[in-house]
């Protein structure tokens, strides 16, 4: 990458790559694009601080510029762990579901009235999953219908004027239904609350 | 002998205080801080869109806040997560490529109601200040 940044002395060179070694390093938890984003972000940055520096060598100049972005751990961990959290979200982790259905509780009425209905729809296909897998084992757990206005139950067992709902196929209907809520319900958050809206990118 | 007792005890206690108030300031400078420097970035970008190194050098030149410039990047990766500002890559006279960083109608309007908040807590507080 330091064709892109044209260092002159070897030492300079030798400190340059040292800290694009440490980006590489600590970068390593993300994706390839996001990981060349963030550190050609802060080469760059780096590049320019040094190339305003008033000091006479270019050793300096840089020694100097990597000092005043501060320790990578300072600025690297929050930047990587807001990616690793939004990642985690959109691929439907239920540890880091929990923690944005928090903290968009926190944020005001209407994200309140968002996670009731996002909660409401974890628990249907989380409850969906659970009568799925119990059918199998007990044919009576299922959705019935009331036989004289045909309201729609879910029970867990044999209901009294009521026909069962395709007996043989609830089971797979369950289970993929499920799976396909959840999913759908984490694609939706991540686009809801963490996908940026514009993220336009030309070439470098 | 008791009076050297109490002035070693005194000079103890306000070792104390000193020491209890320098935690709560290392506690609240970095919230402080971070809010306002959300909306100092909004602020500058309002007038043009700008990249990282340029973002910092103007806080540092304009404001007399101290911070490690890399700090700067979580803060611009929060606020273009959560669509206040959108960002393009350009190569610049210099041959270096920067990330340059736009605000959009979302901050526009998100900056407008930070400026209400601001000027009313500012006089306010300001008054305060006076007062004490």
């Amino acid at each position: 990458m330091t064709h892109q940044f044209p260092i002159k002395s070897e030492t300079s060179k030798k400190l340059w790559s040292n800290f694009e070694r440490e980006l590489n390093h600590k970068l390593a938890p993300l994706s390839v694009s996001e990981k060349d984003d963030i550190k050609m972000e802060i080469l760059s940055h780096l590049y320019e601080s040094a190339l305003n520096d008033g000091a006479e060598s270019e050793e300096k100049r840089i020694i100097n510029a990597i000092d005043r972005l501060g320790e990578p751990d300072l600025y690297l961990t929050p930047l990587i762990s807001d990616i690793l959290h939004a990642q985690s979200v959109a691929k439907g982790h239920p540890k880091a579901i929990l923690k944005s259905l928090l903290q968009i509780t926190q944020k005001s009425l209407l994200h309140l009235s968002l996670t009731a209905i996002f909660g409401f729809g974890y628990f249907i296909s989380f409850i969906f999953f659970i009568m799925g897998i119990m059918h199998i084992f007990n044919p009576e757990v299922g959705i019935w219908l009331d036989n004289n206005g045909g309201l729609l139950s879910l029970s867990f067992s044999h209901q009294d004027h009521a026909t069962q709902w395709l007996p043989a196929q609830f089971s797979f209907i369950a289970i993929l239904a499920s799976v396909f809520a959840y999913w759908g319900l984490s694609k939706l958050l991540y686009l809801l609350f963490f996908k940026p809206n514009f993220n336009k990118q030309s070439s470098y | 002998m008791y009076i050297v007792l109490l002035c070693r005890h005194d000079y103890i206690i306000k070792d104390n205080c000193a020491m209890l108030s320098d935690q709560i300031i290392d506690r609240w400078l970095p919230q402080f801080r971070k809010g306002l420097l959300e909306f100092i970035i909004l602020l500058k970008l309002k007038q043009n869109m700008s990249y990282g190194y340029e973002i910092a050098s103007e806080i540092k030149n304009l404001t007399s806040i101290e911070v490690a410039e890399g700090t700067l990047y979580p803060l611009l990766n929060r606020l273009k997560r959560d669509g206040l500002v959108q960002t393009e890559w350009k190569t610049a006279e210099v041959g270096t490529p920067r990330k340059y960083y736009q605000i959009t109608d979302a901050g526009i309007e998100t900056l407008d109601k930070m400026k209400v908040i601001w000027t009313n807590t500012h006089s306010s507080v300001l008054k305060m200040v006076m007062q004490s």
